[in-house]
């Protein structure tokens, strides 16, 4: 059938900021449902208040709203814009959410608004647990044992007839937030309450456990005709009991039969026409026991989700592009299928390969929370592999994970450890499985399947690992490799099993370097075969490349006038989607000037590796040893690695020994900014200041220069991402503990140790530059208070309360650096402001964190400014700058960036904020006034400002004063005030008359108490020094327990203040970004 | 004729159960000597070093010795799983397989997956494929009741080949077309073939025959009649020509009455028996080689009502004067999008076939009933005036989606409605 013609505008859901569970998956699904419907000559609108994506980029939709995803702002946008349909399968579990709230107010039927993609009725049933089984039930497949229950003692009453372990899980929650696992009974209290907490509706799911069963899943499309097709089947490694977010995963299924599989899809496509899906894609979860063979549906998700992303690049097959086009009206066999450019759509592809998917967790970053996996998912990213073989796939994902290990490899515990990881499900598991395998060989296997229930299969397929590796370790030297390797044909047979030079030179007692020379010596090079989703039954149209070793290699190259972008792998604290939307949008760039694009990542969750983004694409490890092989076989030397973050910043070296063009600012210059001491002498040269800072390679050293620099102090090891295991101390005992906390020490990997200013206010410039004219594209200060990470700070652009000289005074030392540094591209300087000194913090030779946010609020796209000063337009050509210097200004009034943090994911984590960054995302709020954009930004991190209620106060003696007008104007805005006694004693001598309530060691009932009952609805706590860092935490946990807004500095209570005004105008203004915007992108 | 009454009707219901997987003892099948060298070898450039399994492929003394072993047209298979399937599918006979997924064996083979005729071992000739290629051969244990895919290629007799670049070759048969090749296995090592045994290896696989024109179901399907769930109905007579298990499997659990024929069986014979409906089955080789079962197919056109599956499909279209023709690489897969002419309905079928209906040649009353969403090419044919139903692609799967088991409704349907008109 063809498209509607009855349709013409359509607005788009997207998911929000990035949180656990909800990821750039949703950038790049709503980017290509945009790219789709606009391409069928529909008007989109977009809503998404994330400014980090590609979607929310001028000119990706028609009209682009950064308003957040609450039904008020959305029905005022609905009234503007007059859509005729709305498509909510794009944004997650938010957009689908939302629009379910918008049906159940009338909004949609009030505006006539249609739902295109999935209906209210299957939403429903799909969403509804209690409805999904009984749908289960009528079709003839089974679900696990279970119940809905309301209340703990129908909970209780459940467990004692199921006995335990159970599973909850709360409704109408993402990435199974508040779910777990009991295991035993005195959990069951604190457990259920906390699900029940968690789901909106106070409904929770109580199930039979499935541990140990194995996991599958399928992904899904139906179109309107009936027709059904199955796109991708995922195995996961990790058997139930593990959050599939968090499960190392393969594509295809390996361990089923033909008579098993095709069962599994009957029983798909059943519980789809069942439901009623008509125009999309969708997720069908299952479990088969494993030795009885019984098969359960556990759920499907009527929408694209991070599994369908996952299956788009494992086969190619464009999962959210066809839903966009099914949801308009096409047929599955109408859409042509985009990689053979030959066959349709409504085929079911077939792969040649296995893709195989490995989380990244934050180990270090939340220690505590993740002793143990369960069935809420806790990994922040994940990276994707494509091999020949399962091994070759698995240790390719685990080395682009770049979470220390270069593969399937032993792990360096006890044995008591060991047991321990195996048992408990930690994320580190199949490492311990290997080193039990390497230690005890073929006879180990059955007691492996026992304590982990991996499949045979995998169990088989990591001993032929061991078997290899025994092999090389025959190596005595580096003389005896060149024979070992080389006569016994062990190195191609090593590379074919995805193994890294640097691996094998690990286990075989050389050094990478000489497996390298072994391996050109005897031409092992790698060759690349193409995803073609038809296991090469048809030609492919689309260069989206996968490596793999002595095969054919298809495809050829580019040649030298192309360029290589090396993106930034996995999500991570600290280096997300922010980074992905600079490559995707470089990639733009460079092919509207044409010049062709090659992109290199790992990460199957981007717009970056969809296949259309770039000319040619890889997904590939972002090391050395894979973007070396890439140029040799694209033949092309052009490299940017500027734009993903300190992943690609940091192959920079190595790859230009070797010969590579780094395109855009010299090694030189960057190692100028990036070593300590090459920084603090051109600071010095420039007549800069930055704080006291010192290096110490011992702990003797370490007091040492506290002390001479004078506490606090800021402590981190040198190259840093995200402040990782960074910390302040104010004390020489604070000072031990951090060094005891497995910090190695040593000449080579010092410790650095900062003067910290505290107290300071704080700010990020980011800037472009062409070496000698510079455009400060914009200056942004923190909300919160100094010493806590940029990234997780709250900032507002324009700065809110600087005077014009110190701004001056920033615009003159960036330019000075930009110039110093011969900066071709992005510069991000950090400065603080103490006592009217500026300070430089950081200066980082690459895009930051905050380019895309500081594109939309100036209406420049900078990425496109940098791909301009690299292909020969300078700034001043560009119009950018005049004198050699240009000002960015925020073209949306003020804008303000919010971050959202995923403390509630994990129990018993200190939710403070320090150096070290922890949040997961950001959005912005963006409004003519300072509060209303605070407000907006505070709504969309959902952590929303109360109109009216009980204010609790309690600052530091310095901080009175200030704070004296903020009490008043709450106090006028109809707020009670409560404060601790010595705030509530200057407040009452001022003429407020504050409730006093006592802090948390001062005796019952105090502020942890009024806060449980309800009593509280805003907190201002401003401690300063030592407290602020480690009391007030129990205040702090239940802040976020409870969704209450804390705020930690006078500056921040000030805004909320503002942010309170706004909102009790009670007046929903939303605002088009895309106005006034220059753009390439069309 | 003696007439085997031998299967209930249990035997062949295609039960959706799960089979037991207990692995508490963890069984080792055979002897996997995987430092065994094999080739294939295609032509004069194309030969793939690998490693054997399964039974040992001929030497090539042997190969010249005994001819045909080991050697055939080589064709690509995209299913992901169903291997067992495919290598007990008596259509493969003449033909090397190679499986496009590259690891092959991982759940170990169940001799009650076969699919190799009626499913009786006294009473037919079992024949499948020549010889397995693979990227990846699985070694590991497999689950209790299961052979290793390696044990039960050897037990029957077929030679497997692994760590083969599958890809690069399957390339290579898309582009140039299905050709023959053999495996063959060194005994020195290292050195590999000589100069020598290339040339008497290539010079045999040039004058091994064409697919073009090679009858090969004399070679398959069942010698004697066979009943099958006496006291059902509708009354099916099925021509054997190679059958695959589960379309009796398909027709006995629907209630038919199956009579399978060998495939010489006479258009007398066949009308003497009056059954409900005859069903041509599928099988291997080329159907216009086939031309005493074509002109016996002629003599009851029209006098009952007539089903095919693949060779059956071409078979009848043959009899009812249209031509086929050799593709390229032919259809090997389960993945395969067919749409219905009327209902513009889509589904994914299972096929197996390296020839095809030519569309231009269909005589006057033929009708394209369903087409290829790929390629166009015909997959059903019905007839304006005479009782034909015919489906080009595999409606049991086996392996391969379920979404065609319609079929076989429609051929029972078709065949009561149109023996009833006759019969009126």
């Amino acid at each position: 059938m063809p498209k509607r013609e009855d349709i013409k505008k359509i607005l788009i859901l997207g998911s929000g900021p990035i949180v656990i569970g909800q990821a750039c998956e949703f950038d790049y699904s709503g980017t290509q449902a945009v790219k789709a419907l606009k391409g069928e000559g529909y008007t989109v609108i977009l809503v998404n208040p994330n400014p980090a994506t590609v979607m929310t980029t001028p000119g990706i939709a028609d009209k682009i709203y950064t308003e957040p995803l609450e039904v008020n702002y959305l029905e005022e946008i609905i009234r503007i814009e007059k859509p005729d349909a709305i498509l909510p399968t794009m944004g997650g579990q938010t957009g689908l959410n939302l629009t379910m709230n918008l049906y159940d107010e009338g909004i949609l039927q009030k505006h006539g608004v249609e739902i295109i993609g999935a209906s209210i009725e299957s939403i429903s049933v799909a969403e509804d647990r209690g409805c999904f089984k009984e749908i289960v039930k009528q079709i003839g497949e089974h679900s696990p044992e279970s119940k809905l229950v309301k209340t703990v003692s129908e909970a209780k009453g459940f467990i004692k007839k199921t006995g335990l372990p159970v599973i909850i899980r709360p409704s109408f929650t993402l990435g199974g937030k508040g779910g777990s696992i009991v295991q035993n009974p005195d959990e069951v209290e604190t457990l259920v309450e906390k699900a029940l907490f968690e789901s909106p509706v106070n409904e929770v799911l109580i199930e039979e456990s499935l541990i140990g069963w194995k996991e599958f899943e399928m992904e899904v499309m139906r179109d309107h005709a009936d027709n059904a097709v199955v796109i991708c089947s995922i195995e996961n490694v990790d058997p139930m009991g593990v959050h599939t977010g968090d499960s190392i995963t393969v594509a295809p299924i390996q361990t089923l039969s033909d008579r098993e599989y095709q069962k599994m899809r009957n029983a798909s496509l059943k519980v789809l026409r069942a439901v009623g899906i008509e125009c999309g894609g969708s997720n069908i979860q299952f479990a088969v026991h494993p030795e009885t063979g019984k098969m359960v549906i556990i759920e499907m998700n009527p929408r694209v989700s991070r599994s369908s992303a996952l299956a788009s690049k494992a086969t190619g097959f464009p999962i959210a592009l066809c839903s966009a086009r099914l949801s308009v009206g096409y047929t599955l066999d109408e859409i042509t299928n985009d990689i053979t450019g030959k066959t349709v759509s409504s085929f079911e592809p077939a792969l040649d390969y296995c893709a195989v998917k490995v989380p990244r967790f934050e180990v270090e970053k939340f220690p505590t929370g993740h002793t143990e996996l369960n069935t809420q998912m806790k990994s922040v990213g994940e990276s994707l592999a494509i091999g020949r073989t399962f091994n070759e796939a698995l240790n390719k994902a685990i080395r682009s994970c770049e979470m220390g290990f270069e593969g399937l490899q032993e792990l360096s515990v006890d044995n008591d450890q060991l047991d321990k990881i195996l048992t408990t499900r930690h994320p580190l598991r199949i490492f311990a499985i290997y080193t039990i395998l390497k230690k005890e060989g073929e006879k180990a296997i059955e007691k492996l399947y026992q304590k982990t229930r991996y499949d045979y299969w995998f169990l088989y397929n990591f001993l032929e690992q061991v078997k290899l590796e025994k092999e090389l370790m025959g190596i005595q030297d580096e003389n005896d490799a060149w024979n070992y390797l080389k006569g016994k044909e062990l190195l191609l047979k090593a590379k074919r099993f995805g193994l890294s030079d640097i691996y094998l030179a690990n286990i075989s007692g050389t050094d990478a370097k000489t497996i390298e020379e072994i391996r050109l010596q005897n031409n092992i090079i790698p060759s690349y075969h193409f995803v073609d989703t038809c296991a090469g039954e048809f030609a492919a149209q689309t260069p989206y490349f996968y490596s793999t070793y002595g095969e054919i290699d298809e495809g050829g190259s580019t040649g030298e006038n192309s360029i290589i972008i090396a993106a930034s792998g996995p999500n991570r604290i600290g280096q997300g989607l922010e980074f992905d939307t600079c490559c995707t949008l470089a990639s733009l760039s460079y092919r509207q000037e044409g010049v062709k694009t090659i992109m290199v990542n790992s990460n199957p969750e981007t717009v970056s590796t969809d296949f259309n983004v770039s000319d040619r694409l890889y997904l590939e490890p972002l090391t050395v040893e894979s973007l070396k092989e890439i140029m040799k076989k694209e033949e092309t030397k052009n490299i940017v690695v500027q734009l993903g973050g300190q992943t690609s910043l940091n192959l920079a070296e190595e790859l230009k020994k070797w010969g590579a063009n780094i395109i855009g600012t010299s090694i030189e210059n960057i190692n100028k900014a990036e070593d300590r001491h090459e920084f603090s002498r051109m600071i010095k040269t420039l007549g800069l200041k930055q704080p006291l800072n010192r290096m110490a390679g011992s702990r003797e050293e370490a007091i040492i220069k506290a002390g001479e620099v004078g506490f606090p102090v800021l402590l981190r090891p040198s190259f840093v991402l995200g402040g990782s295991n960074m910390f302040i101390t104010y004390n020489e005992e604070e000072l031990m503990k951090y060094l005891e906390r497995g910090i190695t020490l040593s000449k080579e990997s010092p410790v650095l140790v900062d003067q910290f200013l505290e107290d300071a206010f704080e700010y990020d410039l980011d800037a472009v530059s062409d070496s000698e004219n510079v455009y400060i594209a914009g200056i942004m200060q923190h909300i919160e208070a100094a010493g806590i990470h940029s990234g997780d700070s709250a900032c507002v652009f324009p700065p809110f309360k600087s005077t014009p000289q110190i701004l001056t005074k920033m615009k003159d030392a960036a330019v000075e650096i930009a110039r110093e540094l011969q900066i071709k591209g992005f510069l991000n300087i950090q400065f603080a402001v103490k006592d009217g000194i500026l300070y430089v913090l950081e200066v980082n030779p690459r895009a930051s964190r905050t380019v895309p946010f500081l594109s939309k609020a100036t209406g420049i796209n900078l990425v496109d400014a940098v791909i301009k000063v690299w292909l020969g337009e300078n700034l001043e050509k560009q119009g950018l700058t005049k004198n050699g210097v240009g000002m960015g200004s925020c073209k949306t009034g003020w804008a303000i960036k919010e971050a959202v943090f995923p403390f509630d994911r994990f129990n018993n984590i200190d939710p403070v904020l320090g150096p070290e960054m922890k949040s997961t995302g950001e959005v912005i709020g963006i409004g003519d006034s300072f509060g209303e954009a605070f407000a907006k930004a505070q709504l969309s991190v959902g952590n929303g400002l109360p109109e009216k209620g009980r204010v609790f106060i309690s600052v530091h003696k310095k901080d009175r004063e200030t704070i004296l007008p903020i009490a008043r104007k709450l106090n006028n805005l109809d707020f009670s005030i409560a404060a601790t006694r010595g705030t509530a004693q200057y407040l009452f001598d001022n003429g407020i008359f504050p409730e006093i309530i006592l802090k948390t060691y001062e005796g019952n009932p105090n502020v942890i108490d009024h806060m449980r009952s309800g009593r509280i609805d805003l907190l201002i706590n401003t401690p300063l020094g030592e407290f602020s860092q480690k009391g007030d935490h129990t205040i702090r946990v239940e802040a976020i327990k409870r969704n209450i807004p804390y705020t930690t500095t006078t500056t921040a209570a000030w805004a909320a203040v503002k942010g309170i005004e706004y909102l009790k105008k009670k007046k929903v203004t939303v605002r088009v970004l895309t106005e006034n915007y220059v753009s390439p992108i069309t | 004729m003696i007439t085997l009454s031998i299967f209930c009707i249990t035997a062949f219901i295609d039960s959706t159960q799960i089979y037991n997987h207990s692995y508490e003892n963890l069984i080792f099948e055979g002897d996997i000597d995987m430092n065994t060298t094999c080739f294939l070898i295609l032509d004069n450039e194309t030969i793939f070093k690998g490693r054997g399994f399964g039974a040992p492929a001929p030497t090539v003394d042997e190969l010249l010795r005994d001819g045909g072993r080991a050697s055939g047209e080589v064709v690509f298979n995209t299913g992901m799983s169903g291997y067992p399937e495919i290598v007990t599918d008596p259509s493969y006979l003449g033909q090397l397989v190679v499986m496009t997924y590259p690891h092959i064996g991982n759940y170990g083979v169940e001799k009650k997956w076969s699919e190799s005729g009626v499913g009786n071992e006294n009473s037919e000739r079992v024949a499948g494929l020549e010889g397995l290629i693979v990227r990846s051969l699985y070694c590991g244990a497999v689950p209790k009741g299961r052979l290793s895919l390696d044990n039960f290629l050897n037990k029957n007799n077929i030679p497997g080949i692994s760590e083969i670049d599958t890809r690069a070759l399957t390339l290579k048969l898309r582009d140039e077309g299905s050709s023959n090749g053999v495996i063959i296995r060194s005994e020195k090592e290292e050195e590999g073939l000589s100069e020598d045994e290339k040339l008497k290896v290539v010079s045999f696989i040039n004058n091994f025959p064409s697919m073009e024109g090679r009858n090969l179901v004399s070679k398959t399907g069942t010698m004697e009649r066979q009943e099958i769930n006496k006291t059902g109905s509708p009354h099916f007579t099925v021509l054997d020509c190679g059958i695959k298990t589960s379309i009796i499997r398909n027709l006995v659990s629907r209630g038919c009455r199956v009579t399978v024929v060998p495939s010489a069986t006479t258009s007398e014979e066949i009308l003497m028996m009056e059954s409900d409906g005859v069903l041509i089955s599928n099988g291997p080789g080329d159907p216009a080689a086939l031309t005493d079962i074509i002109s016996q197919i002629k003599n009851i056109l029209g006098k009952i009502p007539l089903t095919g599956i693949c060779l059956g499909h071409q078979l009848i279209c043959l009899a009812l004067g249209a031509e086929t023709s050799k593709m390229k690489f032919g259809h090997h897969g389960i993945n395969h999008p067919v749409y219905d002419e009327k209902t513009g309905r889509v589904f994914i079928t299972s096929q197996n076939h390296g020839f095809t209906v030519k569309e231009r040649s269909l005589s006057e009353g033929m009708e394209v009933w369903l087409k290829n969403s790929n390629d166009s090419s015909i997959e059903g044919i019905r007839h304006n005036n005479l009782p034909v139903l015919t489906t080009q692609f595999h409606p049991e799967a086996a392996p391969g989606p379920h979404d065609s088991l319609w079929i076989f409704d429609e051929f029972i349907k078709f065949s009561r409605a149109a023996s009833h008109k006759e019969e009126i």
